[in-house]
């Protein structure tokens, strides 16, 4: 029964969240923030490129109307815990260079964590794998976010807070609405990469790769 | 008093001569022009199939006492055909602009009215006054899941009709071509071009939301074009020029990760540096430099005589001071 799989979801989900904090690089140190930052910018903008293949085939395994490229439903309250990368323009351009690589790593850590569940429950082998392919490049990803921090002198953020959620409090209630929720996590990771290559354009032009050294130097090292 | 009344073409009208009875004796006339009473059925007016020269000024006049009983304006058009829609951000993260037509006119007065929805949200597009058929909104929020749709209504005293788009924030965003583009020869250097251009105006962030750029030249002579993909800067050299031929140069820009391309930019046009020819004899040299020299001792006739800045060496001086007495002499006489 879909009640049972999805408390066991939310358990996992919980569980891999909560892996202490992934260690920086030792070597984004030594390229120097500026060409970690283009590295972190060119992984976005191929997982975005992977994402396009992933989530038409995804979807084609979701079936209509998910597949329909006019399907635009409204959005579910229950959709809210997926991390949304809309904000408002004035914050965002206003956010501190530790704010916005933050919010990235984060978003994407949640991300990757529904992603492995739901790397689980497929059906097709051709989705698993891909999927997992996805999944490991996305690992990547946040790996290359935590390394720019570090090398910036900044704390990584800690998994999320509180006990996990009781079995069964997010599971969808019948089949369609489940879809419904994998629907917008493609949705949301697809916007989150493309939020990612202008946050990193933005941090590219903030943060030079002279920058580093500098700081380096005034914390002692 | 007047009307104004609106017709479909091909329908056929019947005029009434305001409260006069059926079978008053009146007069109708069509802009000042009487009608032949053949198009009369007792007093009212009937215009049948009619077409879009039959629009004008209907008045009737009370047969004995030519009183002006009743007048229309009869206005010939049709009901509103599907209008065409088209949104685009050339302004990124600004906002984007919405722009319509219609696709063929109803030559009558049409209406227009725009809805912009974004989820659950109702936004307001500001109708810009020139040009008149398009508005703008700005983004109140950037990176967003959902969709816009956009719904134009057209509205006529025939008829109505609309069009909706429905669209991602990401998919619309177009930026203007590139601006002061500029291609010059290198010198010393036959086969070069530099070409360099700047970000459009209307592209408020480069530095956030940096563009790409997209080159293509070819020689007048040839219809096969060139292209170069450039993800930064605003110059780039082309280095594989044919010798002496002339270059016709644009370019495109596109934001580096979303929306699609400009279109291209005003054509330049630009020649390779060629060697100048050599002069063929020394003789041919020297005469050359002499009748220059002379002649530069004239002053032009289209010049003013002796301004002062243009005066230089002494022989052009006492030329301009000869000029100025004969000038001066002449006026005399014909004070």
């Amino acid at each position: 029964p879909t009640g049972d799989s999805w408390g066991i979801f939310t358990f996992l989900c919980a569980a891999l969240c909560n892996l202490p904090a992934l260690p920086a690089l030792n070597c984004s140190e030594e390229l120097g923030a500026g060409q970690s930052i283009q590295q972190t910018y060119d992984l976005t903008r191929y997982l975005e490129h992977q994402l396009r293949t992933l989530a038409g085939t995804y979807l084609n395994y979701l079936g209509p109307p998910f597949n329909e490229p006019d399907f635009n439903p409204p959005r579910l309250a229950r959709a809210e815990r997926v991390p949304s990368a809309t904000v408002d323009l004035d914050l965002w351009r206003g956010l501190t260079d530790n704010a916005r690589l933050a919010a990235n790593y984060r978003a994407y850590s949640r991300l990757l964590c529904y992603l492995r569940v739901l790397d689980g429950q497929v059906g097709t082998a051709e989705l698993r794998h891909r999927l997992a392919h996805f999944c490991a490049s996305l690992q990547g990803l946040v790996l290359s976010i935590g390394g720019v921090m570090s090398s910036l002198g900044y704390p990584l953020p800690a998994g999320p807070a509180g006990p996990p959620a009781p079995p069964g409090a997010h599971a969808a209630p019948n089949d369609f609405l489940k879809k419904m929720d994998d629907f917008w996590l493609l949705k949301e990771l697809q916007t989150w990469l493309w939020r990612s290559a202008k946050d990193f354009n933005r941090l590219k032009k903030k943060v030079p790769p002279a920058v580093v050294t500098l700081r380096l130097e005034a914390r002692g090292f | 008093d007047s009307h104004i009344q609106y017709e479909r073409v091909g329908a056929d009208v019947t005029m009434k001569c305001g409260s006069m009875d059926w079978d008053a004796a009146v007069t109708w006339t069509a802009n000042g022009t009487d009608i032949n009473e053949s198009r009369l059925n007792g007093s009212y007016l009937i215009l049948k199939n009619v077409n879009l020269s039959q629009s004008g000024q209907y008045s009737c006049y009370e047969g004995s006492s030519w009183h002006l009983k009743y007048q229309t304006s009869l206005r010939v058009g049709m009901p509103p055909k599907e209008p065409v829609l088209m949104c685009r951000s050339n302004n990124y993260p600004k906002g984007f602009y919405c722009s319509w037509h219609l696709p063929t006119p109803t030559y009558i007065p049409n209406t227009f009215n725009i809805s912009v929805i974004h989820g659950t949200k109702d936004m307001v597009c500001e109708k810009d006054v020139i040009p008149k058929n398009r508005c703008h909104i700005r983004y109140l929020q950037l990176f967003s899941t959902v969709k816009y749709k956009v719904t134009l209504t057209v509205t006529n005293a025939l008829g109505k009709n609309s069009t909706t788009l429905t669209f991602d924030e990401f998919a619309i965003v177009k930026p203007d071509p590139p601006e002061s583009v500029v291609a010059k020869p290198v010198p010393n250097n036959p086969r070069r071009l530099e070409v360099s251009w700047q970000n459009p105006s209307s592209w408020p962030d480069p530095e956030s939301f940096p563009l790409k750029f997209f080159l293509r030249y070819r020689p007048l002579i040839l219809d096969q074009w060139q292209h170069v993909e450039l993800s930064d800067g605003t110059s780039h050299t082309i280095t594989d020029a044919y010798a002496g031929k002339e270059y016709i140069i644009q370019v495109a820009a596109k934001d580096n990760d979303i929306g699609t391309w400009s279109d291209w930019s005003v054509a330049v046009h630009a020649t390779p540096w060629t060697e100048e020819p050599k002069h063929l004899t020394t003789e041919a040299q020297i005469t050359e430099t002499t009748s220059a020299s002379t002649s530069s001792f004239m002053a032009p006739p289209t010049t003013k005589i002796c301004d002062k800045g243009t005066v230089v060496g002494s022989g052009a001086v006492a030329v301009c001071w000869t000029a100025g007495l004969v000038v001066a002499a002449y006026s005399v006489l014909f004070i």
